[in-house]
């Protein structure tokens, strides 16, 4: 939340915000917010919970009462384009707050000791910046105040359980998201969903739509500066949504056809007369052409409960209800 | 040499061409190509790498034992399945704990896995195994075609992992390979963007997938080309089936054809286009082999 307020601003108020120094106490909370991170998830891997980060939330950037939904924010495929807007709307504002003080928004380096004078203003600023619609980019939203009865710490130590330490190292930079050709017309926020994953806020994470708009391609991963193993975030994140029911039914029927076939794609009558034609065996030497195969693999299929998980119905050969 | 040649399921159950393709050109450069008897699905790594990885990984190792029976390395022409064998088998060979639990599983069925085969993709062998100058040795007909290359997420990627010497952001290996046939391989805008298909979003939200489909589609046509070449064959299926979605939806009309690597080296080695396939394709590819051929013609 904290770091919310600096980034929901324009970028002179910004910047000074970031110069102000003494007066501003909040700087100082977003370093300690920020290490406070990285020691919570140690704390969270070895079942300890340290409450540290959402309450020292508590005390900063009231309530808005203005600010759109997740929901509305979502079901828009242009949310990057609205973003633009509502960063346009909050510079047009604070530009009229401000007035002769920011002529333009390329703030030279001559002005900065002026701003010691401004600090009245900016108070004014920052509270009808906190009272007005906010940048949608951060995952913290101003309708309700987390605390730890939103987080769910055994979510985060499930990433590091499951050998993704890289999650606690991610610094938010947004580098993932830059690239995301699914980001570009989805509402999936990759670098969100990173930091949700290692605040704990699992129901958000498992139960958003938006989680399985990833196609896995590993752009966000290759091009990440901190190494994070971004796709296998995502994978564990879907596994752990799976295993709590998010899971829509087209894959469902795909584990289907495994279970029945072997094969994610099964063959078909047009390509069993097309391999004949070129002189291919009518069917292909897999489990199609081999049953103790594929009882094989219906057995491990068994073994591993991935029946149970998807509610394979061996009797029907389709799923149960 | 041998090599354990891994199916999968789109290529064998949809694209049969590719199959036929492929074993005429081991055959001529004198690798035995052996069956995986028995094997399956690999199964799909942003799939069922996404719903459970226990049994991911589970039926994934069960595919490497067949191979370590054989005694072989494993060549897969498909990305997805390279993705999910090469993964299986790099995190079974280094993480003792998970080696265990699955191996538990595989007692089940008397298998065992015992990190004795490397998985390698059939780009992979074509350039670092047998080598240009023996592929050029093999071209019957040189192409006359301007190809827009797809290279697809899980075949460079992850690249820590993966090790295929290349650049994954600006890679060369499919380009080469496609220029020994004789096709002139055309930059375009994006060009290692996804295709759209992976990660399960195409079974479950076709309308996005057909999205990111478009987006290359018109970046490949305004590049000018006369087709696309990949190396898996979800990709394969997403250009040719998804073309067909692309162009209902929005009510485009491209036609680009789309080949698979081993199909462009089955017509520069005198393949029909029937024995390839591309008869049961949904994009004409009539066009683009008479031009690919034309230079050759009397």
């Amino acid at each position: 939340m904290i770091i919310r307020g600096v980034f929901s601003m324009s970028i002179i108020n910004r910047l000074k915000f970031l110069f102000k120094g003494e007066n501003d106490k909040e700087v100082t909370d977003i370093t300690n917010d920020v290490s406070n991170t990285s020691d919570d998830v140690q704390a969270t891997s070895s079942k300890k919970v340290n409450d540290s980060i959402v309450s020292g939330t508590k005390t900063t950037a009231p309530i808005s009462s203005s600010v759109k939904n997740d929901s509305e924010e979502d079901s828009n495929d242009l949310t990057f384009k609205k973003d633009l807007e509502s960063l346009d709307d909050e510079k047009d504002s604070s530009e009229e707050i401000v007035k002769e003080d920011t002529p333009s928004e390329t703030t030279t380096k001559e002005e900065v000791p002026k701003e010691d004078k401004l600090s009245e203003d900016d108070k004014e600023v920052k509270q009808k910046l906190n009272n007005k619609e906010r940048d949608k980019m951060t995952l913290l939203t101003d309708k309700e105040i987390l605390n730890d009865s939103n987080r769910d710490p055994d979510f985060t130590a499930e990433f590091i359980d499951a050998g993704i330490e890289t999650v606690k190292h991610c610094f938010q930079c947004g580098t993932c998201s830059g690239g995301c050709p699914s980001g570009r017309r989805t509402p999936y926020k990759v670098r969100q969903i990173v930091r949700k994953c290692l605040l704990g806020l699992k129901e958000e994470v498992i139960s958003d739509d938006a989680l399985w708009m990833c196609t896995t391609c590993y752009t966000c991963q290759e091009r990440c500066l901190r190494s994070v193993k971004i796709v296998e975030i995502i994978k564990k994140a879907r596994n752990i949504a799976a295993h709590a029911g998010y899971m829509a039914k087209p894959h469902k029927m795909t584990g289907v056809f495994v279970m029945n076939t072997g094969h994610a794609v099964p063959i078909n009558d047009d390509v069993k007369a097309l391999r004949s034609k070129i002189g291919l065996p009518e069917v292909p030497p897999t489990t199609h052409a081999n049953p103790d195969a594929l009882a094989e693999v219906q057995k491990l299929c068994k073994i591993t409960a991935f029946d149970e998980l998807i509610g394979y119905d061996e009797a029907t050969g389709g799923l149960k209800e | 040499m041998e090599i354990a040649y891994f199916l999968g399921c789109i290529m064998n159950n949809r694209y049969p061409g590719v199959e036929k393709a492929t074993r005429k050109l081991f055959e001529a450069l004198d690798i035995e190509l052996k069956d995986m008897e028995g094997a399956s699905c690999c199964p799909a790594p942003g799939v069922f790498g996404s719903f459970d990885e226990e049994t991911w990984a589970t039926v994934a190792a069960r595919n490497l034992t067949i191979a370590e029976d054989m005694g072989a390395d494993i060549m897969t022409e498909c990305n997805g399945c390279f993705g999910s064998l090469f993964e299986c088998n790099h995190m079974l060979k280094e993480n003792g704990e998970k080696r265990d639990k699955i191996n538990a599983n595989l007692s089940e069925i008397g298998r065992e896995f015992k990190g004795t085969t490397n998985v390698k993709h059939f780009a992979q062998i074509l350039r670092d195994d047998v080598g240009f100058e023996k592929l050029a040795s093999l071209i019957e007909q040189p192409l006359d075609l301007n190809v827009a290359v797809h290279y697809g997420c899980h075949f460079l990627k992850p690249t820590d992992e993966i090790g295929i010497e290349d650049d994954a952001e600006n890679p060369a290996i499919l380009d080469d390979l496609v220029e020994i046939t004789g096709a002139k391989s055309v930059d375009y805008k994006d060009k290692m963007m996804c295709c759209g298909a992976g990660g399960g979003l195409r079974a479950r939200d076709l309308d996005v997938t057909t999205s990111f489909t478009k987006e290359k589609l018109d970046h490949m046509t305004a590049a000018g080309v006369d087709a696309i070449v990949n190396v898996c064959p979800f990709c394969h299926m997403q250009f040719d089936q998804g073309q067909t979605e692309v162009n209902e939806r929005y009510g485009t009309d491209f036609a680009l054809p789309v080949f698979h690597l081993a199909q462009l080296y089955g017509l520069a080695m005198g393949l029909s286009a029937e024995d390839l396939t591309f008869d049961a394709q949904k994009i004409d590819a009539t066009p683009a082999i008479e031009k690919a051929l034309g230079k050759n013609a009397k």
